[in-house]
């Protein structure tokens, strides 16, 4: 028998894709529509945040540049989440309906088939958005581009993107056993609006958390210090990488786990 | 490979529900309860399905049939027993189970919802990793037992209720799976798409020699498809056997149909070992005037209705 490794999930992955967006360019105006909110709903954040500090030119020891480039990098960071899991949304209602045991009768990783089946266009647009916002603070911060940096900056922002990636993974795998599961992918949700914010504004016991239990302070603060503070960079960001890792494949784990304990009753 | 498909050996399945508590104040408690009741949906089945066998595996809702089926798929793990599909233990081997069978789940299309069927087709062959060779071949196979032209450049979701179970059912079989599970196939489908599709299931059997397990509450699937059944009822096997020989277990029964001046038919059961049929068109005559009188022999349906209330126990 044949082995479905690596390259076959790759290649598979890349053929649902081109379909997924075939047929989506089918549906003309659900594509402009949804591609015009999206930039809606960013341009909004965006004036929301400038109004914000531009009244308030420091936080922390941080201004309005650093700001705006923590800002750019969450907004990068949360593209991954945005475009290629966003089928965890719709995970608990397959589950309600039992239309979920679909993706059990395939010989394939269950994970990959359901997380597949969706590719959010949308998430685009935010990744434009995020680019233009770092390059716009990087030049006015002054930051020097090296081909190092570069690559710093682009190992930094997948590391971000996984914890968002495990934190969504986390939340959505709640509804194989709780009826609720909905609320608690919205708070997760909610919490990466706190990533864009340098995790030093909260103080003790909030930092524990963000840190150590709901990690969204590696969403940006912790890898965004490797470019923003060469000289001043904490233990905590370098192996940050390391724990986005481990994050994602914890919550994977925890993901497959809500599948076998699942019950399926019903047809 | 060996000549049995499905082997079960004295196979259970437990789940654990909490045991709910009424009013606010039980929900309140049912919160911090831990008081689980277990409930048998499957207890102790033992069968065994050999190749090229198309089974109709029957039973009244809520029997166990559903969750026989999860465990075949590898989808659910028995609380005890041995259960053996081609050969391998499926909850263990899950992806490995996968490659060798094709599911069909009630209304519940497996296709993807968006694409043109022949895209699905391609997606799913790549999937399976099914030789370029063995796909063409299956798709004139398919040319040949069905008109596939109108519904293979069109997306699932514009198809109608009929065309997707069909779609199904092709997808289903385009690995050439060693066994096919139909769970309520023809649910809700037109006489002649039902013909159809019951003409598919049994030439692709017959070319295939594939085994197909049909759950079904349709006793015309069952005349058409099955020659053997399965019986299950709240979790225990009740009946295991050809059709014919649950037809001569109940050949003393007789459908009496009689027709009034009024041109309404009534229908009358009648087991010929207790009662005279004759006795009975008497008595019937005396409350009303008859025009015409049948008697058949049993339906398929009434029999199983009858085994249902508890005739075979």
């Amino acid at each position: 028998m044949q082995k479905r490794g690596l390259i076959f999930y790759a290649r598979m992955y890349r053929k649902i894709l081109v379909q997924d967006l075939k047929s989506k360019m089918s549906y003309r105006a659900d594509f402009v529509i949804s591609t015009f909110g999206m930039i809606m709903t960013n341009l909004s954040g965006f004036v929301t945040f400038l109004i914000l500090f531009r009244n308030f030119p420091t936080i922390n020891g941080w201004d309005y540049y650093h700001m705006l480039f923590l800002y750019g990098f969450s907004l990068v960071a949360l593209t991954p989440v945005q475009c290629f899991f966003d089928n965890n949304w719709n995970l608990r209602f397959m589950v309600q309906s039992g239309d979920f045991i679909k993706y059990c009768f395939r010989p394939v990783n269950v994970f990959f088939y359901f997380i597949s089946e969706v590719f959010d266009v949308k998430g685009l647009g935010q990744l434009a958005f995020g680019i233009g916002t770092i390059v716009y603070a990087w030049v006015h911060i002054g930051i020097p581009v090296t081909p190092l940096v570069i690559v710093k900056l682009i190992v930094y922002l997948l590391t971000a993107s996984l914890f968002m990636i495990a934190l969504m993974n986390f939340a959505a795998a709640t509804c194989f056993w709780i009826k609720g599961s909905g609320y608690v992918m919205v708070i997760m949700f909610r919490f990466k609006d706190f990533a864009k914010y340098p995790a030093s504004i909260f103080s003790g016991i909030f930092k524990v958390i963000f840190t150590f239990i709901i990690p969204i302070a590696f969403i940006a603060y912790y890898p965004s210090l490797v470019i923003l503070q060469p000289g001043n960079v904490p233990p905590l960001s370098w192996i940050s990488p390391l724990f986005g890792i481990v994050f994602v494949y914890l919550s994977y784990k925890f993901w497959m786990l809500g599948v076998r304990k699942y019950d399926f009753t019903g047809s | 490979m060996s000549n049995e498909a499905v082997v079960m050996k004295n196979v259970c399945k437990d789940f654990k529900v909490l045991n709910r508590h009424e009013g606010l104040k039980g929900s309140i408690q049912d919160l911090f309860s831990r008081d689980y009741k277990t409930v048998s949906a499957v207890k102790d089945v033992t069968l065994t399905v050999n190749r090229g066998e198309i089974i109709g595996y029957l039973g009244p809702n809520g029997a166990g049939k559903s969750t026989t089926i999860k465990m075949m798929t590898g989808v659910l793990e028995p609380t005890s027993g041995e259960l053996l599909v081609n050969g391998k233990v499926p909850y263990k081997n899950r992806t490995e189970n996968c490659e060798n069978i094709g599911v069909v789940f009630g209304q519940r299309s497996q296709l993807w919802w968006s694409l043109p069927l022949i895209e699905s087709f391609k997606l799913l062959r790549d999937l399976y990793m099914v030789p370029e060779k063995d796909y063409e071949e299956m798709i004139e196979l398919y040319r040949s037992l069905v008109d596939i032209e109108p519904i293979l450049h069109k997306p699932v979701r514009q198809m109608s209720l009929g065309q997707r179970t069909l779609s199904d059912i092709l997808a289903a079989f385009l690995h050439n799976p060693a066994i096919v599970f139909l769970d309520e196939p023809t649910i809700g489908l037109d006489v002649s798409m039902k013909a159809k599709i019951r003409e598919l299931i049994l030439g692709l059997n017959k070319e295939k020699n594939t085994t197909v397990i049909l759950t079904t509450h349709d006793m015309g699937d069952v005349d058409a498809l099955c020659r053997r059944i399965i019986i299950i009822d709240e979790g225990t096997k009740i009946y295991d056997n050809d059709i014919e020989h649950l037809k001569n277990y109940f050949g003393s029964y007789r459908t009496l149909k009689i027709r009034r001046t009024d041109d309404t038919w009534e229908e009358y059961l009648i087991d010929e070992k207790t009662t005279d049929v004759m006795d009975v068109i008497m008595e019937k005559q005396k409350e009303k005037k008859i025009k015409d009188v049948k008697i058949l022999e049993i339906s398929t349906e009434e029999v199983i209705k009858k085994i249902y209330e508890g005739g075979a126990r």
